[in-house]
């Protein structure tokens, strides 16, 4: 039987929220329940506090797996009517519960963590009781995990919005009630942010208002099922990409005055020695494949919406073999500068124009992957670094564009 | 004229860093050690720090920690001798990194960077 929320405890305010999306998760959330649940206990013993579960009215059994977990802290359950799917779907009821319980802080870990420990809730919540309105998570990743954060969601929030928040779509982070309420109140929610666009919408839109952000250190690895970056990226990839360039539309008032970057603070420390993430396999031979046939399925969308400069570019970077091929940052700039107006002038169907990226997406990976092949993390984040000071550098170029020139 | 704070336990370097940066224009007042810094700034409102990591009594990682979380705009550099401290997370809460070197060039790019860095 479908129930919108289930309140075993009857809870009406709570001061702090852990709440924790999901669809289909009953095999993995009791995991991050009880680590949150002690978390809790822990470090915010003293204050009313909830855990949370926004659920995709999941068929596994999800639902009673979560309120049957014998927990100390009280739990709600929460739901998007039958057939409403997306994770975004999940954090509007929860933008709603959080106003309804006026919490004042509120952290959210993904349904299917293995490594979360009650740490992570104390780094990523007490920061909200001190000053800062947002806390997005800093963990080593495997140089392979998570590219799209790496090749575009870093790179280009960083130059943009000017705040070095190195994990914009980490998926675990805290965020304050009064966020909550610009959340709810914001215009410009869309499909995609209902479903894989959240993260990075709900990060832009803390940049965007100026709400104090800072990172906070995990200790542990964020595992979880990782993905082969050549794998089918499909959805994912079109929401969290559509929404960059959606919010750049909206918020190109802010963006066009922000020059360089910034740090910003940075909470979680000793927690004794840094856990190394796990290995991800990547497949080298399916990237190049992917790049190549690009050229084949999409090379028509690449010379309506590309500059001609770039286009022969391409075209001279598909000549070379394997073993040669390099991907330069400055042309997968004008690459991004180039969709970005492309998809403002509505040039050609947006799903489509989204999806004709994810080959050259795919060809600047297997760059990223040859170059930093036998590279540290360390040094495979200085690389990302300095990619990041070309984006800031060429920022003009991109501004220039937005102003008016079209492209060929 | 831009005000910038040099923190370095290190006479050489202060005397080095004042010359060569109020050649190039700006204002420049120098520590010795971190004591009392957060109290420092709020009274001299420097414009940015140099900030030295390794320090006889002080680390600065840690005083980059109470700038931050006090000063929250406010740009740091750190400059040091050593590449090593890099490898702390906690650096990253710098807004760049500087090996310490008698040619500024770098140091210098990085002050006018750090100081055009604007968020409205």
């Amino acid at each position: 039987m479908f129930e919108y929320e289930v309140n075993p405890d009857n809870i009406k305010k709570a001061t702090f929220v852990v709440a924790i999306p999901s669809y289909n998760e009953a095999d993995s959330i009791a995991f991050p329940v009880l680590q949150a649940d002690q978390g809790i206990q822990s470090f915010f013993g003293d204050i009313e506090s909830v855990i949370i579960n926004c659920d995709n009215n999941s068929d596994d059994g999800t639902k009673e797996i979560f309120l049957g977990i014998k927990t100390n802290t009280p739990k709600i359950y929460i739901s998007t009517e039958p057939g409403a799917k997306g994770k975004g779907r999940n954090f509007s009821n929860l933008f709603k519960k959080i106003v309804d319980l006026e919490a004042e802080g509120v952290v959210v870990v993904d349904a299917d963590l293995k490594s979360i420990t009650p740490k992570w809730i104390k780094h990523l919540g007490e920061p909200l009781f001190q000053d800062f309105g947002y806390v997005a998570p800093l963990y080593v990743r495997h140089k392979y995990d998570g590219t799209i954060t790496n090749s575009i969601a870093y790179p280009l929030t960083r130059s943009l919005y000017g705040r070095r928040v190195r994990q914009p779509i980490g998926g675990d982070f805290g965020f304050c009630g009064k966020l909550a309420q610009i959340y709810l109140q914001s215009d410009t929610w869309s499909e995609a942010i209902a479903n894989f666009g959240i993260d990075i919408w709900m990060t832009t839109l803390a940049m965007n208002e100026n709400i104090p952000i800072c990172q906070a250190f995990m200790g542990r690895p964020k595992i979880h099922r990782a993905k082969d970056p050549g794998a089918d990226l499909g959805p994912m990839f079109r929401q969290v990409v559509g929404t960059i360039f959606n919010l750049m539309i909206k918020f190109y008032p802010f963006w066009s005055n922000v020059k360089w970057s910034k740090p910003t603070s940075i909470f979680g420390f000793g927690l004794g020695e840094t856990e190394m993430p796990p290995s991800v396999k990547v497949n080298k031979e399916t990237l190049f494949q992917k790049f190549q046939d690009g050229f084949n399925h999409c090379g028509h969308i690449w010379e309506k919406i590309l500059q001609k400069e770039t286009v022969n570019k391409l075209q001279e970077i598909r000549k070379m073999n394997k073993d040669q091929f390099d991907f330069p940052t400055n042309l997968w700039i004008n690459v991004l500068i180039d969709f970005t107006v492309a998809y403002r002038d509505k040039l050609w169907v947006e799903d489509e124009l989204l999806d004709s990226l994810i080959p050259i997406y795919l060809g600047k990976t297997l760059s990223y992957v040859k170059k930093t092949e036998r590279m540290s993390i360390r040094d495979s984040e200085e690389f990302i670094e300095e990619e990041c000071i070309q984006f800031e550098a060429t920022k003009r170029l991109l501004i220039e564009r937005w102003n008016g020139s079209k492209p060929n | 004229m831009a005000k910038i704070l040099v923190v370095d336990d290190e006479e050489h370097i202060r005397l080095l860093y004042s010359e060569e940066l109020t050649e190039a224009g700006y204002k420049v007042i120098t520590a010795a050690d971190g004591y009392k810094l957060t109290e420092r700034i709020e009274k001299e409102k420097p414009d940015l720090i140099i900030l030295d990591i390794k320090m006889i009594d002080y680390n600065g990682l840690d005083l980059l920690q109470d700038i931050r979380n006090k000063f929250y705009n406010l740009p740091v550099i750190l400059c040091t001798a050593y590449d090593t401290f890099k490898e702390d997370i906690k650096s990253i809460a710098a807004d760049f990194y500087v090996i310490k070197s008698f040619d500024l060039t770098e140091l210098k790019n990085k002050i006018a960077m750090a100081l055009e860095a604007n968020i409205p």
